[in-house]
């Protein structure tokens, strides 16, 4: 009686402890809040830059939302009209593409510093997991959103991702050996991609997606203001600055300059003028493929070590990976923040090379192998 | 006559009264130079009348100011639709607001008894000269339209021409009496100025921005309280002043610049003619090529067999393109026995459709990457960037009665047979079971 | 009757040369780095040997004698349009006529010093010879060299971005006051 009764006492108190619903009060949230101020603490605005980058995304997206047809015949005729004809369609949809890549550069130094900074110990747990499901669904953002163009690219690079889930069905015995393919035609919608796949791409993207994300963003949101800023380093900071007004102050100054920045990186400089032009020609299933197809930039660290390790050895990985983001509170529970920040370099090694120099990796691997 | 004396006598008179009645008065009486205002008096209603008055004034004034003074200029501005929505929006509502705040000042003089006993014949005498201006102001924009066009071109000149010693009436000679009325009710104003206690208008605060915050010392609250709550409140005031100033400045010049771009997005584009037919032709094209996309499709779900060429047409250096029933392209070729050779166009390495043309050593080029493909084994030649061979399709032929003669499937085993008469009239045909 | 036609067609093929060029396309991929399709002179992307719009096979009666008349420039301006390229193509066989391209396919180098240093058919800022050896389409105002574009594009908007600046500076410093006002208002109310 006393067991079961203090199991669910523990479970009620695990819960109150992370979301400390007695701290909603103005006092503790907004007059009495102070942010340490140490050499980490530029790291604090990753998370604001973050967020200005999605609001970026779901305005800019709403724009494009309104001249967008979602059918294989009229989809990239549509963009193209964004493009060349709408006034100002060409800056929407140009700051679109640019705060997808800025928000997912933020996102991933947000979570690098937030591991560095061990901000996911007791009682920020539900921080972490709740910005592990964020960091899922902006990927999966730029994944049903990189096929909604439907040019060469965008068609061909969703195939070749899809097309490797299927490969694990030469590691599974038996019957589970058809789950793969199984699993890949229900993502598509139809054999291969086309109308059925852009649509639930679509619904995805534009519905489903957005929904998740705000639940897990209200989570995430709550947690933080309830919690305030994590201590950040080891030693207890000797100075701490209040978050009203002069920490909201710089965020917002940032948030501005940011924008600023960005705008006018939109406004002159075409994120497709770093491609070659036939890869943004209309998708023809009947057609040629032209060369250059690969995921978007931020893919890289799990398409390049597919193209030239063995798929069990990513597989594997990744299924690591995947299951040691989500406990990462209690796997590094009492880890230092010195052996953290060490782990968390050697990650942003792997992610920066792995992204800028994939390529010629790849290129020397294929060299020597064939 | 009578307008030589309104627009240009009246004027010089008024200008004269103006400099020197003001000059005069304040070296004689300075103390004279103020608002006389019956704020102490009566508050509430003038807080709503006061306020909004000078508001409207403030911005019907600059505006007019504006026009006359950079007459060029202000038409420039005003060609922009959008420039002109702004301004006549603005001035309609500054208007409003001056007729409505006027109306007010002037009633709440008879209706309270402290301020008919300070209301002086000059005030109401103002009053109603405001009034009657703001009134005709208010009645030119309506009844004589696009101010901000002929205004400049016509009343500009006159007031250059005034103020360069060399008026010109012939600008407004023509002009209908409403505005000539408003004009004349202008200089009115102004030869009234230096007589009434419209003299504040010239002591403008402009210091208050930079002097230090005074030291008002209440003597109702404790002494160590004093200082603190006083400063505090005049630097929250001017905090709130430059907050306002910063945002709404940055709020005017998105306006101007990117919102009306933001605006036009969600409106019908204007497109050229040619570039809508281009569009509509573009769709069209699209249609046409989905419709026999689906065409093709539906024979290849319905049927079981697709004619693809006589048997006779075909070369054994040209080939024949067709889709197969994957809706890839294929060609079909003929060898030196007489039998056809079926094999996928869809090169094995990005996917380029293959040439037709057949070399010297019986290979086809895919061109794209520079691929050569033998057509009777499919396999990519050494070197080329295709690793996997060209996949051989199925095939049959009928005769023309429609009887099967001659069937090989991808695998390359054969059934049936006939004379090579037969053969020469045979048809070719891509088989489903085959595929 | 489908079939006939498309029989006229190849029938027509066989008797013209081939003159498709993909010495051009290496050459600016060598050049470049950047990988081109046929689109950057042709008008499908694949090239003229076909039958979707914009190959040979797909071309009615009136752009079949287009076709020939231009097939025939062997001069330069001679102004005749085929409806097999583009703008850029057009122009290219224009200033050169064919004799010419024919002569400098074994040396597609020389394509570039013969064309016009200043002609820019997109107005993008880069003239059509330097998109031609940066690999950029030379029709396509949104393609260009990223380094250059920007460069263009900056001055070309210079006022805008200026404006901009201004904007985002007094809405900073406003909501630095508003800021620091609501603050002040804050600890008052204590």
């Amino acid at each position: 009686m006393s067991e079961r009764k203090s199991k669910l006492w523990r479970t009620i108190k695990f819960f109150s402890e992370r979301i400390p619903l007695h701290k909603m009060s103005f006092e503790s949230m907004v007059s009495k809040k102070e942010v340490p101020v140490h050499h980490m603490s530029w790291a604090y605005y990753m998370g604001g830059l973050t967020l200005l980058f999605f609001s970026i995304q779901m305005i800019t997206g709403i724009f494009l939302l309104f001249y967008y047809q979602p059918t294989v015949s009229d989809a990239h005729a549509s963009v193209e009209y964004i493009t060349f004809f709408v006034k100002s369609g060409f800056l929407v949809r140009n700051l679109h593409t640019w705060s997808s890549s800025c928000m997912i550069l933020c996102l991933m130094i947000h979570m690098i510093t937030a591991f560095a900074m061990k901000s996911f110990a007791r009682p920020r747990e539900l921080t972490w997991i709740s910005g592990s499901l964020l960091l899922i669904l902006t990927f999966s953002f730029g994944f049903t959103g990189y096929l909604l163009p439907w040019h060469q690219i965008a068609v061909n690079a969703t195939k070749v991702v899809l097309q490797s889930i299927e490969e694990a069905g030469r590691y599974l015995p038996g019957a589970l050996s058809t789950l793969p393919t199984y699993i890949k035609e229900i993502i598509q919608g139809e054999a291969s991609v086309g109308q059925a796949t852009l649509s639930r791409f679509y619904a995805l993207h534009v519905v489903v997606l957005p929904l998740l994300f705000f639940g897990a963003l209200g989570l995430h949101l709550l947690s933080v203001q309830l919690h305030g800023m994590s201590q950040g380093i080891d030693k207890l900071a000797k100075k701490s600055e209040k978050f009203f007004p002069f920490f909201i102050l710089k965020d917002f100054w940032l948030w501005g300059l940011v924008f600023l920045v960005v705008f006018i990186l939109s406004l002159c400089l075409p994120f497709e003028s770093f491609y070659s032009y036939p890869l943004f020609e209309a998708y023809d299933a009947l057609g040629s493929t032209p060369d250059g197809i690969k995921p978007e930039w931020y893919f890289y660290f799990l398409y390049y070590p597919l193209e030239i390790l063995p798929f069990w050895v990513v597989m594997l990985g990744m299924g690591i990976s995947s299951i040691g983001l989500f406990m990462v509170p209690w796997i590094f529970k009492n880890t230092s923040r010195k052996v953290l920040s060490i782990i968390a370099w050697i990650i942003a090694a792997y992610l920066i090379i792995m992204t800028f120099f994939g390529q010629l990796i790849y290129e020397i691997f294929k060299g020597s192998h064939s | 006559m009578f307008d030589l004396f309104l627009f240009i006598g009246l004027p010089y008179a008024a200008m004269m009264s103006l400099v020197a009645g003001s000059i005069v008065r304040y070296k004689s009486n300075a103390f004279s130079y103020s608002s006389l205002s019956t704020q102490f008096l009566e508050n509430r209603w003038l807080a709503w009348a006061s306020l909004p008055f000078h508001f409207g004034m403030f911005v019907i004034l600059s505006g007019h100011l504006l026009a006359f003074a950079f007459p060029n200029l202000w038409s420039i501005l005003v060609s922009a639709p959008a420039f002109l929505m702004v301004v006549e929006t603005l001035g309609m509502m500054a208007a409003g607001l001056c007729l409505v705040a006027l109306m007010i000042l002037l009633v709440r003089r008879f209706v309270d008894v402290k301020l008919q006993a300070v209301t002086s014949h000059l005030d109401v005498v103002v009053l109603l000269i405001l009034l009657f201006q703001v009134s005709s102001g208010l009645g030119v924009a309506i009844n004589h339209r696009w101010g901000a066009s002929w205004a400049p071109g016509a009343l500009g000149p006159y007031l250059h021409g005034i103020f360069l010693l060399n008026p010109d009436v012939s600008y407004l000679k023509d002009m209908p009496p409403l505005i000539k009325l408003h004009i004349v009710l202008a200089w009115v104003l102004i030869l009234f100025f230096p007589f009434t206690r419209l003299v504040h208008a010239l002591s403008l605060p402009f210091l208050y921005f930079t002097r230090a915050p005074q030291k008002v010392v209440w003597t109702s609250s404790p002494s160590h309280v004093r200082f603190e709550k006083t400063v505090a409140m005049d630097t929250e005031r001017r905090l709130f002043l430059k907050a306002s100033l910063g945002t709404g400045v940055a709020v005017a010049l998105l306006s101007l610049g990117a919102l009306d771009k933001f605006f036009r997005y969600f409106l019908k584009q204007d497109l050229t003619n040619a570039e809508e037919a281009h569009i509509l032709s573009q769709k069209l094209q699209r249609l046409k090529q989905s419709a026999e996309e689906r065409e093709l499709e539906l024979e290849r779900m319905n049927k079981d067999m697709i004619f693809v060429a006589a048997l006779s047409s075909l070369s054994q250096t040209k080939g024949k393109y067709f889709i197969d029933y994957q809706m890839r392209p294929a060609l079909a070729f003929r060898d030196q026995d007489g039998f056809p050779i079926v094999l996928s166009a869809k090169c094995t390495h990005l996917g380029c459709t293959v040439g037709q043309d057949v070399d010297g050593q019986g290979r086809v080029l895919c061109p794209c990457h520079i691929s050569y493909f033998d057509i009777k084994t499919g396999e990519p030649s050494l070197g080329s960037p295709a690793k996997d061979p060209l996949p051989h399709l199925g095939w049959a032929l009928k005769d023309e009665q429609g009887s099967l003669l001659l069937s090989q499937d991808s695998d390359g085993r054969r059934e049936g047979s006939a004379d090579s008469a037969r053969l020469e009239r045979s048809l070719l045909f891509i088989v489903k079971r085959f595929s | 009757m489908k079939a006939l036609f498309i029989l006229g067609i190849l029938v027509f093929m066989y008797c013209s040369s081939v003159f498709a060029h993909p010495e051009f396309q290496r050459y600016s991929k060598e050049v470049s780095g950047r990988s081109i399709n046929c689109a950057m002179c042709h008008m499908h992307s694949d090239g003229p040997v076909g039958l979707k719009p914009g190959q040979i096979g797909s071309l009615n009666q009136d752009e079949l004698n287009a076709l020939g008349l231009a097939r025939q420039a062997f001069k330069p301006g001679s102004g005749a349009k085929s409806p097999i390229l583009n703008e850029f193509g057009n122009v290219i066989v224009e200033q050169l006529g064919k004799e010419k391209i024919l002569m400098i396919k074994q040396r597609p180098e020389l394509l570039v010093e013969s064309l016009s240093k200043t002609s820019d058919l997109d107005s993008d800022g880069i003239t059509d010879v330097e998109e031609f050896k940066d690999g950029t389409h030379p029709l396509n105002s949104l393609d260009g060299h990223p380094w250059k574009l920007f460069k263009n594009n900056l001055l070309k908007n210079w006022f805008h971005i200026l404006m901009l600046g201004l904007a985002t500076g007094c809405g900073l410093y406003g909501l630095y006051n508003a800021l620091l006002w609501l603050a002040m208002k804050a600890r008052r109310e204590e």
